[in-house]
């Protein structure tokens, strides 16, 4: 039926290396998950502050993450940043493209979860004693991210995927680095990039299945 | 849905290729046009000019192939890396794209005789003290992904075990990176260094030093199943090199001096 | 820094904006194909239940699930390579967009319509109407008030996610800023273009995404 003859056998010889670059992935998404998250409260806190100069900053950051491809923010870093002279590898200028990424479209998500918190909750915890701070940190940020806990799913599943844009930056250890330098080397485009899609369907099916799973326990009531 | 696209794409792909056995020679005949994959980051074999039109040693070997076919020439760039899944992809008939005729390859596409040879040269980073091409062992290197310059840098440093490899996407931000100094050094072709040195383009970089490679033999390629096309290309360079055309390809592009060699003495083809 | 000494020509500029139309054109095709389909699995779902949905759900999530520069490479390899057709890669890059954006919009759709109150809905059947007249005239334009800011943000992001489109060899915006990086050496200045092209059409918008829900999510 096809005028082309698969060589599967060849392609899964890459098996392992592939498996070892899945791990990769796996690392630079969390990685840029928690470095992404911790940024996101910090411009959630710049916004709550009061401050024009720090809101204007966090709205700043919050527009362009959002409003220009992932693509483009990840070249950026490299290559931009270096026209600065700094100079970041390639596992870190993907790392930091993410989590950048990462960082404003959840400090929006944090902010809509913020509108589902009563005011009240912070006057009230503020009368028992607690500085701003403390009611931040005590009682608005626990339930901001237990609100937010779906979004930051399908952010997980979004770092993931963004791991594939490394390419551009030189990254070559990660699963999509991996596919397409052996692509490369023996063309077998179809086999090796059909295999990496199926890696890349069970990570994230096992990331959002034990996300469901962890928030059936975490939030039972 | 899907099985509907299936079947009707089918049936497209049946009524298209059951009429005639025509191969790709004929297709371009017929077609009136050939297009080429080229490679525009990578002068003076190709780039482009203030009109952002593709010029170049490769563009005019295109020209060159088309005008002895008979037929329009289109250009169509592709990075590196994308020449060959182009070829494969039927996007091009066949990619004049200085691609090196290596074994692993040939696995999958065919190759014309050599149309040019390259020495390829090690390029550093100004401020990186380097006086020969071992100077690049445990530096940070880099270069296309999956040119054969790549290739023999990736396996260099595995040998070294120090140092880092970083293939880039294209010829550009290899340049790019070295001139930002993100990288120490690249090989690539001498024709190729020289131009992107002279250019001034890329502040910050020089020549250190030739690359200890086997010369580069670069060669046309199609689909591994296009032996009239393959053998029309071998004649169409041998007539190129017969008729002086080569040499004057040769001056126009990279300058005044003797065209690179491209038999291998001792061994046939 | 080159800012305001530039090496740009108006024939620079004109390729640039070729390369931004042709980001729009592969955007707004997609959008619009994805939107059909995407309303259509997104009724279907909801209709057969569940149950009967199992496969077009898990079809649809693929594309939820895996990278979509491994969609469009993956796509090419197949049509062009093993079935050996003769398509561009315009219309390969339409095609995997069109769909990628139909399994969102599915899910947008889907939950637009569960959204609306099936008392409402009964209401609306028990008044005499058919499924279609509720569907027409009740479900789809309360389920299509509440599924308009998810859905402008679909297509802002399927417009950034165009930028990818440069692995089947369409040259949009930023393949055509790479270009002329290659020649003029100027990265910082023409990405910052590129970059402020993206930002100048999706920012406005999505702030009209969010005004419209802020608005209609107070009555």
């Amino acid at each position: 039926m096809f005028n082309y003859n698969f060589r599967w056998a060849q392609a899964l010889n890459s098996l392992p290396r592939m498996l070892e670059g899945a791990l990769v992935t796996l690392e630079v998404a969390i990685l840029s998950m928690v470095i992404g998250i911790s940024i996101a409260v910090i411009l959630t806190l710049f916004r709550l502050s009061g401050s024009r100069l720090l809101s204007a900053i966090a709205s700043t950051w919050v527009e362009i993450a959002r409003n220009t491809p992932a693509l483009f923010q990840i070249y950026m870093v490299h290559f931009g940043l270096g026209g600065f002279g700094i100079h970041l590898s390639p596992y870190l200028s993907l790392l930091i493209g993410i989590a950048f990424n990462n960082a404003g479209y959840l400090a929006e998500n944090f902010r809509g979860a913020l509108k589902g918190i009563p005011e009240t909750q912070t006057r009230a915890a503020r009368s028992l004693g607690m500085t701003p701070v403390q009611a931040f940190r005590y009682v608005v940020m626990p339930q901001m991210l237990r609100i937010s806990f779906l979004p930051m799913t399908n952010q997980m599943v979004w770092a993931i995927l963004m791991t594939s844009l490394g390419t551009v930056v030189a990254m070559n250890t990660d699963l999509y680095g991996v596919t397409s330098d052996l692509n490369a080397r023996t063309f077998r485009t179809f086999e090796l990039f059909a295999i990496a899609a199926v890696i890349f369907y069970l990570i994230t099916k096992t990331v959002t299945l034990s996300a469901r799973l962890l928030a059936a326990r975490l939030f039972r009531y | 849905m899907k099985t509907g696209i299936l079947a009707s794409g089918l049936m497209l792909a049946a009524g298209l290729t059951t009429p005639a056995f025509a191969d790709k020679l004929d297709d371009i005949i017929s077609a009136n046009v050939l297009r080429c994959a080229v490679v525009l980051d990578f002068p003076p074999m190709g780039s482009r000019d203030s009109n952002n039109e593709p010029i170049g040693f490769d563009v005019d070997y295109c020209n060159d192939l088309a005008a002895a076919l008979g037929v329009q020439a289109e250009i169509v760039e592709t990075t590196f890396p994308e020449r060959i899944p182009a070829l494969m992809s039927g996007r091009v008939d066949v990619a004049v794209a200085s691609t090196s005729d290596t074994l692993e390859r040939a696995k999958t596409v065919g190759f014309s005789i050599p149309y040019y040879a390259f020495e390829n040269a090690v390029v550093a980073n100004q401020n990186v003290e380097m006086t020969d091409w071992e100077g690049m062992r445990g530096k940070t290197v880099g270069a296309t992904a999956g040119t054969y310059e790549a290739i023999w840098l990736e396996e260099k440093v595995a040998e070294w075990g120090e140092g880092q490899f970083r293939p880039y996407q294209n010829q550009a931000d290899v340049f790019l990176a070295l001139s930002q100094g993100q990288l120490d050094a690249t090989v690539s072709t001498v024709e190729v260094a020289e131009a992107n040195v002279a250019s001034g383009n890329f502040p910050g970089i020089r020549i250190v030093d030739k690359a200890p490679m086997v010369p580069d033999y670069v060669a046309l390629i199609t689909l591994r199943e296009e032996y009239g096309l393959i053998n029309y290309m071998n004649l169409f360079i041998n007539q190129q090199v017969r008729t002086g055309r080569y040499a004057e390809l040769y001056e126009k592009w990279i300058g005044e001096g003797e065209p690179a060699d491209l038999t291998i003495p001792g061994v046939y083809r | 820094m080159m800012f305001f000494d530039t090496a740009l020509t108006t024939n620079d500029l004109i390729f640039l904006a070729r390369g931004a139309g042709m980001t729009l054109v592969v955007t707004a095709i997609s959008v619009f194909f994805g939107t059909i389909m995407g309303i259509a699995f997104g009724i279907l779902r909801h209709q057969i239940g569940p149950w009967w949905a199992a496969p077009l759900t898990l079809v649809l999530d693929i594309f939820r699930s895996i990278p979509l520069l491994i969609q469009l490479v993956l796509a090419n390899a197949f049509v062009t390579t093993v079935l050996g057709w003769r398509i561009s890669g315009f219309t390969v890059a339409c095609a995997v967009l069109s769909l990628y954006t139909s399994a969102y919009c599915a899910e947008i759709v889907r939950g637009g319509i569960e959204a609306v109150p099936p008392t409402l809905r009964r209401a609306a059947r028990s008044l005499g109407l058919t499924w279609r007249q509720d569907m027409t005239s009740v479900t789809l334009p309360l389920a299509a008030r509440i599924a308009l800011p998810s859905w402008i943000g679909l297509a802002l992001g399927v417009m950034k996610d165009s930028a990818l489109v440069y692995v089947v060899q369409v040259v949009e915006l930023l393949k055509s800023a790479q270009i002329l990086i290659t020649r003029l050496q100027e990265p910082l200045f023409l990405l910052l273009i590129c970059g402020l092209f993206y930002f100048l059409i999706s920012f406005p918008i999505a702030r009209l995404g969010g005004y419209l829900e802020r608005k209609w999510s107070n009555d």
